[in-house]
């Protein structure tokens, strides 16, 4: 395994990690945009141009760009985050050379007046579609309600009515702020051709011309609200805690990600134990979200409407006894091995450590080998942990709850 | 859970859309030295019969740190006593309650402290214990699995706390209409019970006992017809005597038949108050053990394999109908189909179903050599990359031998494919036409369902 790095005359970051016993590479445009960099009247820009990016360049149409994907049997696809917008494939190496014109060329998009409405009726109904999902407009009311005014509250979709209202030339403008070379980094993993990657992108990205971008990066502890969403279709009331964690930039990140493990891991955590396993709630779990200059805990529980009360006044309770004792020595060993493993698993696929390192790069400025990361791990120790949790009190969290109940 | 909010330019169809027949390249071997392998590629693949009737089936994958596997157990939801729908559900959950020496609590940390990434699901044949973990903790973590499988404790305590969980994934489900029209397209379109909701029905949740659902566990919970899959970084020789020293001792007769019901079919329209309409179709298709396999393989990439297939460039690419589109091959051992999904505002939905079939008829008219190839090029990248997961090739490998008794190299699955021709797809899409078609709706208000028939 080799670490690649490199910088192209107009500011484009190249990074690498070289696997030769890889059977496949993944290649990722990693640009540091999103929900966060946006302002109210152009609220679900930065995704809706994540789609547009498939929709054409000047020398390829829409038909083109998904053809020649798929000729590579690539495995492609894009997504969008508050923060990041990532553009990636996964291809047998022999098809390193197309797959990097293709994606080079993809990030100068033509962006069509007539691809722009025909996409917009797409981003209408995948808003529909995360309508009938009440997980996700539980997250998303709970972004809004424990970040706003903080940039990092304005949700990645927009509504209906900023994407309606959104024009061709509000996109352009969007895309002219923020896709700098600068602001972009290459990322390729697996088995593939480092010298010949760097001519690849020189020469599908070299005329990127740079510009400064910024943004916002100022702390924010939450607005530590309640809001309860009535909706008497449900039949499941759904309950959300938010609160603030370290940074992507902190060093208590590996203690931050063992926390959410011991409090809040699917099986065997805290939650799990008190209530998954006696049934008073179907699904108890607790995440750690690194964010960029943020960070945020995530509670989320699903229950029946009569018991969801009773779930969350558990849930803190648990977190209340976390905060005197700390962990016990058993607990924190299998929570680093529950992590240990699951990365070790995810790396072991170039998709997998892909976004691994892509975000250590668009984070950090670092490079952690797989084994680094596991070592961080395990040498965290209970005081540590301990120590999070105390700085970042997970009671005094925003709630949000989603179902048949007013309240709780 | 939503860990985080990541929103693709393509969402993968549910859960249930999904191949549960991964794309494999596995080889017959039978216990003994490995074959050689295939340059580039790793095949080195074994095959050992326990006298109970369990068969392990292993590939090992030296360049790998993490081990995985899979046991098919023959106590999948088409297995379920006809008044408790559900019960593979809730034995998945009541299996690791507790067995051999260990408590609940005990049996989870052993879990988490040798770092195991577990699942347990029920799907229509199997009730299924999967797990990923380092390779080093393989042959302690298939000790914890020989505990739950021969020895689970199937506590009358605990009974209602593991049925509870399954009543209320069935709410869950009810709140999230695609998931509940994958679920019930299968129930109509296959012979009952082969496609019942793994999750079973409330009615028969409430009645279901302890004493009676452990005798129903304990009866199908057999070696026979069971299969236990290994893949990554294992000594062949210490494997199989672990599994004879933990498994030898595990009795059992052979899993009870499954009684048939023709498949109900048809159309139905359900009316609920949704932000999408949900459509769902489903026709037959060709098993594993069929000749015009690769064919449907070939024909389900040109309708769906990619963002230039038919589907998602007619309904989403020219016209904008839709976010979500696609169709999905999947086979139980003798019953196959093609599913098809689009999801849209209620007002464009006859529109979406309208072009949705129009494509699917139109796939017997002519297919470009053009489509032929990329079908065939995405069908053997993917079988190139599942290979990078430990997992992924665990399940493959008992997958292969679960509906073939038999599991097939690379290279074999790879000339297959090469060999499909564009007459041969259209031999298999006219002799298996999407009509008459098992339609499933919900939304507000019915569809015209007049091209569907």
């Amino acid at each position: 395994m080799q670490f690649k790095q490199s910088q192209l005359d107009n500011g484009l970051q190249v990074i690498g990690e070289v696997n030769p016993a890889a059977a496949s590479m993944a290649v990722g445009f990693f640009v540091r945009t999103g929900s966060r960099d946006e302002t109210a009247t152009i609220s679900g820009v930065s995704h809706f141009l994540e789609h547009m990016m498939f929709k054409g360049t000047a020398r390829r149409s829409p038909f083109d760009i998904n053809r020649e994907f798929d000729q590579m049997g690539a495995v492609y696809n894009a997504f969008t985050s508050e923060e990041n917008t990532v553009y990636y494939a996964a291809v047998l190496p022999e098809f390193q050379p197309p797959l990097m014109d293709l994606l080079g060329d993809m990030l100068r998009p033509a962006l069509r007046q007539e691809d722009f409405d025909t996409e917009k009726n797409v981003i209408l109904e995948e808003i529909k579609l995360y309508e009938d999902r009440p997980q996700f407009r539980l997250y998303e009311q709970l972004m809004r309600e424990h970040f706003l005014p903080h940039p990092l509250g304005q949700n990645v979709l927009g509504t209906p009515s900023s994407v309606t209202a959104l024009k061709r030339q509000d996109m352009q403008d969007y895309f002219d702020r923020r896709y700098a070379p600068g602001n972009v980094a290459l990322v390729a993993v697996g088995n593939f051709d480092w010298p010949a990657l760097l001519e690849q992108v020189r020469e599908a990205c070299g005329h990127w011309v740079d510009y400064s971008v910024d943004r916002q990066r100022e702390s924010w502890p939450g607005s530590r609200k309640t809001a309860h969403m009535q909706d008497a279709k449900l039949l499941r009331q759904h309950v959300g805690l938010m609160s603030s964690a370290p940074s992507a930039q902190s060093d208590q990140r590996y203690s931050a990600h063992l926390l959410a493990a011991i409090l809040g891991d699917v099986t065997g955590s805290r939650l799990f134990y008190a209530l998954v396993e006696p049934a008073i709630a179907e699904e108890a779990s607790c995440s750690y979200d690194e964010l960029d200059g943020a960070g945020a805990f995530l509670t989320f529980l699903s229950a029946s409407p009569q018991r969801a009360g009773q779930a969350l006044d558990i849930a803190r309770g648990e977190y209340q006894k976390f905060l005197q004792a700390g962990p016990t020595e058993s607990e924190l060993v299998a929570a680093k091995n529950k992590i240990a493993s699951s990365i070790t698993l995810r790396g072991e696929l170039p998709m997998g450590r892909l976004t691994a390192v892509g975000f250590d790069w668009v984070y950090r400025k670092t490079y952690g080998s797989l084994a680094q990361h596991v070592e961080c791990i395990l040498a965290v120790t209970a005081r540590q942990v301990l120590e999070v949790a105390r700085q970042h009190d997970l009671l005094a969290a925003t709630t949000v709850t989603l179902g048949p109940r007013p309240a709780l | 859970m939503v860990v985080a909010v990541i929103l693709a330019r393509q969402e993968a169809l549910p859960r249930l859309f999904l191949r549960r027949v991964p794309n494999r390249l596995v080889d017959k071997r039978r216990s003994g030295p490995p074959a050689e392998s295939d340059p580039g590629v790793d095949e080195t693949f074994y095959i050992h019969k326990l006298d109970n009737g369990l068969t392990l089936l292993a590939q090992r994958l030296e360049q790998f740190t993490s081990s995985a596997f899979t046991l098919l157990l023959p106590a999948g939801a088409a297995a379920d006593p006809s008044q408790a729908a559900g019960a593979s559900a809730v034995a998945c959950d009541w299996l690791l309650r507790g067995a051999g020496q260990r408590t609940t609590r005990q049996l989870h940390d052993i879990l988490d402290s040798l770092g195991c990434q577990h699942h347990e699901d029920s799907n229509s044949a199997h009730l299924s214990l999967s797990s990923a973990q380092l390779g080093l903790n393989l042959m302690p973590v298939l000790e914890v699995y020989a505990d739950i499988v021969m020895q689970p404790h199937l506590g009358e305590d605990s009974f209602p706390a593991c049925r509870n969980l399954v009543l209320q994934a069935l709410e869950g489900v009810e709140d999230e209409p695609m998931r509940k029209c994958s679920f019930m397209i299968r129930e109509q379109f296959y012979p009952w019970p082969l496609g019942r909701n793994p999750l079973g029905d409330r009615q028969s949740l409430e009645g279901m006992n302890a004493p009676d659902l452990r005798r129903h566990v304990q009866r199908c919970m057999t070696p026979r017809q069971s299969l236990l899959a290994v893949a990554g970084n294992f000594d062949w020789g210490t494997l199989v005597e672990t599994v004879e020293r933990l498994f030898s001792p595990w009795k059992g007769q052979e899993p009870p038949p499954v009684g048939l019901r023709p498949a109900e079919g048809g159309a139905k329209q359900i009316s609920k108050q949704t932000a999408q309409a949900q459509i769902t179709l489903a026709y037959s298709s060709v098993t594993l053990r069929q000749e015009q396999y690769y064919a449907a393989r070939v024909a389900e990439m040109v309708l769906s394999g990619g963002m230039s297939a038919r589907l998602f460039t007619e309904v989403r690419e020219k016209r904008g109908l839709v976010y979500s589109v696609g169709a999905r091959y999947h086979a139980l051992k003798d019953y196959a189909g093609m599913f098809v999904y689009a999801g849209t505002g209620p007002e464009r939905a006859q529109e979406t179903l309208n072009v949705t079939v129009h494509e699917l008829r139109r796939l017997g008219e002519d297919i470009e050599p053009g489509e032929l190839v990329r079908a065939k090029t995405q069908l053997k990248a993917a079988l190139v990359m599942q290979g990078e997961s430990t997992a992924a090739r665990a399940d493959a490998l008992a997958g292969d031998y679960y509906h073939l008794d038999r599991l097939r190299s690379l290279a074999e699955i790879s000339a297959a494919v090469d060999g499909v021709t564009v007459e041969q797809v259209l031999e298999h899409v006219r002799s298996y036409p999407p009509r008459p078609l098992t339609v499933l709706t919900i939304g507000p208000q019915p569809l015209d369902l007049s091209i569907c028939a």
